[in-house]
């Protein structure tokens, strides 16, 4: 938007030519000089010999007591410090020869000290105690003004007051420049403006800059003959004099032309600076010439910036206002975001809140050629070309027009219920969009005369659009606005913007999310797979040699070989045990997936101490020298790493078998991040070359007469120990030893684990 | 002279079972039994416990898919890449009727895959056919007989 501007004035001010800083000349109605440091006079306004009696020619050159004489010198020279700046300054008042008072004004600008004499009724000094009041008044009227308009309206009646004029409006500009009378105060029989606009083109660039720099000016008669200045360039510069600050600086003649066609013959406009830009102007029109003396100038330029300072703060509590009620819309969607599983859901959940949340009166998600509509939209394949649009044109995070049709004219056919756009891409790579659409909001503009007529005039006279003849007519104009929307506040795009950020965050963390579930799933299926492969193969096994044998058996019915029987019922017997066994370690396998964790403190020593006592049926008989070492606390499911290590002893165990003293280790290793735990054995050890098979589902590294198992024990051990977040790994020699270990690492929150227990037991060390 | 069948199995109760299957079907061939993989490589490639076996390939390698250690496609592997086993027929015998392990089987080159039957009759069949196939119908690709040599004693 403010782009826009910045183009519209840019080519206005190339249009603009007219020389407004450097006009040569000032307005009749007081009279200048240019003095150098020295005070000599460098130049003078023509129209010196009306006011002081002595020609410009005469004086240039001559001292500053040439003109005012050494009583004005005196009283002047003593206000014109080093510091006087470019904003006209009130010097006092002198007489002069003619016995004529002025007040004096100066201003130093481009090396240049100005001096500018307006003629006043009274001999004394300028007394602008006379207008507190009326400051005084207005500052205790803003304070019950409720709204800005209203403010602005005080103001007016105010600055009527004080000056004198028929007519006093304010004004805003609009984002396209255009401005719109606010606020009127009016006397009897001056036609009334209230409500209407002024198209941006009636305020050139270069006079908007201006407004920006000066804060007040005044035109008193707008058919004055400009009084030239003597010489015409600026001796020290050689250079035409650039009068910005000057007050009684000359205008525009196209300007004066414009008062004229509007019947105001003097004009006085304040400007009114928020936050460094021109927001708008308190306009003063009268019939007749009028003078506006210095003092009551400053007391309107005073009201203008009072009135400036209560509309930034009505406009940035208004704006806060704004921004909070949007936030908390955001926020209570980004809430509503987080909870289910599936973004695109949650997102056509939170439906009514993205309504409210752009004050629109339609929202659609698009994913790739997914369309999901709420309320007032266009259809989904009107949506679907427009998404097509969007993704090729390069629009950046945000796009947002006010009139879709006039960006892009297919949208000509949905202006209904799609005038505004505003469109957030929530993917660089994929077609995922997030769109608003705003309504058509057909409204009429009074205008203060056709903006457009002039043009059509211009151009039929002189084949183009001239910017700088005046308009003719004010007479009010109707124009009926089709196709736009309501503006999209600033706020909304910022807080949008906003809103992308965190649905992107939400994305990635979805997607990370994602990829752990994918990771978890993937591990997950690499399980079943082993399961279910090993039902086919490792179960059917069993149950083939139960059926074999029992042919068999059947088969050697009449036979006389008992030993023969009795080892297929042997065998039969076996298989049938082997497959309970297998079915059992299956399912704490597939079990071992499922059920949660549920971490504690676990004392090592006595989870070694109840396996130990566990296995005391299958180690009766033995000799077996258990040598556990102290053993230290860890945070860990007790029922599962009692699982884990019970296999790990058992293993030893049943490897140490063929060994007449069997030897078995315990210890533990303490590391910074982890706790390393070894079960070493004497047993008969496996053959490294496989030892990467270990710990796999169904993989035994021994025959099965020679040692008896499923080959699930250790499958489930590095299960247990992962799902810790832990690692295993086995050492051995074969025929001598082997040695298993596995790290579990340490508990995050162990130190407050601790500082808890302690605090609920302080006798625990 | 008939080539010995080398019969590739670790689990007791199959071994017996095919053994009693095979001596059902009759074949006059030795049977040469290897408890795991490593030990059936060992044999072909006539090393280690088995470097002084007498030279040549036998008729057919049984093959059992789940070893230990060495599991029954490592053997395959290993006999497709060796240039004197490479014309070694070999039938995976296995109780897994996984496509994977059909699929990887064919890959690395098996003659044939017998998925064991779980009713012993059909059982007993299977493996008799296989051997009559194998050990006795099937004509060995040319050269593979000057592996045998006639026993030395």
């Amino acid at each position: 938007m403010n782009k826009a501007i910045n183009a519209e004035l840019l080519d206005l001010s190339n249009c603009a030519k007219e020389p407004i800083r450097t006009p040569g000349s000032i307005q009749p109605h007081g009279f200048l000089l240019a003095l150098s440091d020295e005070l000599t006079v460098l130049q003078a306004s023509a129209n010196l010999g009306d006011w002081a009696g002595c020609s410009a020619a005469a004086v240039v050159g001559g001292p500053l007591a040439g003109v005012i004489g050494e009583d004005g010198v005196q009283r002047i020279v003593a206000q014109l410090g080093p510091e006087l700046g470019s904003h006209p300054f009130y010097a006092g008042t002198v007489g002069i020869r003619s016995k004529r008072h002025f007040d004096v004004l100066a201003h130093r600008w481009d090396r240049v000290t100005y001096l500018e004499f307006e003629p006043v009724d009274r001999a004394e000094a300028a007394d602008f105690r006379h207008l507190y009041p009326l400051i005084g008044d207005f500052l205790l009227k803003v304070n019950e003004a409720g709204s800005i308009q209203m403010l602005a309206q005080q103001a007016c009646e105010h600055v009527r007051a004080v000056t004198g004029y028929g007519r006093v409006v304010a004004y805003q500009f609009d984002p396209d420049g255009h401005g719109h009378v606010m606020a009127e105060s009016l006397e009897a029989g001056y036609h009334a403006y209230m409500g209407q606009h002024f198209p941006a083109t009636d305020i050139p660039a270069q006079a908007r800059e201006l407004y920006l720099l000066q804060h007040i000016r005044l035109i008193q008669n707008a058919d004055y003959h400009p009084a030239a200045l003597v010489p015409a360039l600026n001796p020290l510069t050689q250079q035409p004099n650039d009068l910005s600050f000057a007050a009684l600086r000359s205008v525009s003649p196209v300007h004066l032309q414009y008062m004229r066609n509007m019947e105001t013959l003097a004009s006085m406009s304040v400007s009114l600076i928020v936050k460094g830009k021109l927001w708008g102007l308190i306009s003063c029109h009268n019939r007749d010439p009028k003078p506006v003396g210095f003092e009551k100038r400053t007391a309107c330029e005073q009201l203008g910036q009072i009135l400036a300072l209560c509309i930034e703060s009505r406009e940035d509590a208004r704006e806060l206002q704004f921004r909070l009620e949007v936030r908390r819309i955001m926020v209570a969607m980004l809430a509503g975001l987080t909870q289910g599983s599936n973004f695109i859901d949650n997102l056509s959940s939170v439906f009514p809140d993205l309504l409210r949340f752009a004050r629109a009166a339609g929202a659609a998600i698009v994913v790739d050629d997914r369309i999901l509509l709420h309320g007032d939209t266009p259809g989904k394949e009107e949506i679907a070309a427009l998404v097509d649009w969007l993704a090729r044109s390069e629009h950046g995070d945000l796009y947002h027009t006010d009139n879709l049709s006039r960006a892009w004219p297919p949208a000509a056919a949905m202006v209904r219920n799609a005038s505004g756009l505003l469109a957030l891409p929530i993917s660089r790579i994929h077609k995922h969009y997030l769109l608003w659409f705003r309504p058509e909001y057909v409204h009429t503009i009074e205008w203060a005369g056709n903006p457009r007529e002039k043009e059509a005039a211009d151009k039929a006279l002189h084949g183009a659009p001239l910017q700088l003849s005046p308009r003719t007519s004010f007479a009010s104009w109707r124009e009926t606005i089709h196709g736009s929307s309501v503006r999209w506040h600033a706020g909304e795009l910022e807080l949008a913007l906003e809103f992308r950020t965190a649905l992107l965050g939400i994305v990635l963390e979805r997607a990370e999310q994602m990829a752990e579930l994918a990771g978890e799933l993937g591990r997950a299926n690499k399980e079943l797979e082993a399961f279910s492969y090993s039902v086919s193969h490792d179960l059917r096994a069993p149950l083939r040699h139960i059926v074999g044998f029992s042919d068999l058996l059947l088969e050697s019915a009449g036979s006389e070989d008992a030993v023969q029987r009795q080892r297929f019922l042997k065998n039969i017997k076996e298989s049938a045990r082997l497959a309970g066994k297998l079915v059992d370690d299956l399912l704490s396998f597939s079990q071992m997936g499922r059920a949660a964790l549920r971490p504690t403190e676990v004392d090592m020593n006595d989870l070694v101490n109840s396996c130990i006592h566990k296995l005391a049926p299958e180690t009766r008989g033995r000799d077996i020298e258990w040598d556990v070492a102290p053993l230290p606390v860890v945070w860990a499911d007790p029922t599962f790493l009692h699982l884990a290590l019970s296999n790990l002893l058992a293993n030893a165990v049943k490897f140490t078998g063929q060994r007449e003293m069997a030897r078995i280790r315990i210890s533990a290793d303490d590391h910074a991040q982890e706790t390393v735990f070894h079960v070493d054995d004497n047993g008969a050890g496996f053959n490294m070359d496989y030892v990467h098979k270990l710990f796999g589902v169904f993989q035994r590294l021994h025959r099965m007469e020679d040692f008896q198992g499923t080959g699930i024990g250790l499958a489930n051990v590095r299960r247990i120990v992962e799902r810790h977040g832990g690692r295993v790994w086995a050492d051995s020699v074969l025929g001598e030893s082997a040695s298993f270990s596995f790290a579990l690492p340490k508990h995050e929150d162990e130190d407050e684990a601790d500082d808890g227990a302690q605090a609920d037991n302080p006798t625990k060390q | 002279m008939l080539k010995p069948i080398l019969l590739v199995e670790d689990n007791p109760n199959d071994l017996e079972l095919t053994l009693i299957a095979l001596s059902k079907s009759q074949l006059a061939n030795q049977v040469v039994v290897m408890r795991d993989g490593a030990e059936a490589l060992d044999y072909l490639h006539r090393r280690g416990e088995h470097a002084t076996r007498v030279a040549g390939n036998p008729a057919v390698v049984l093959l059992d898919l789940k070893l230990p250690k060495v599991d029954g496609l490592e053997v395959l592997k290993d006999i497709r890449e060796t240039d004197s086993l490479k014309p070694l027929p070999v039938v995976m015998l296995t109780s897994s009727k996984e496509e994977q392990d059909l699929v990887r089987s064919y890959e690395l080159g098996v003659n044939a895959y017998v998925v064991k039957p779980v009713d012993f009759t059909d059982f007993v069949r299977a493996i008799s056919d296989l051997g009559i196939f194998w050990a006795v119908l099937n004509e060995p690709p040319p050269g593979s007989q000057r592996y045998i040599k006639p026993p030395k004693n």
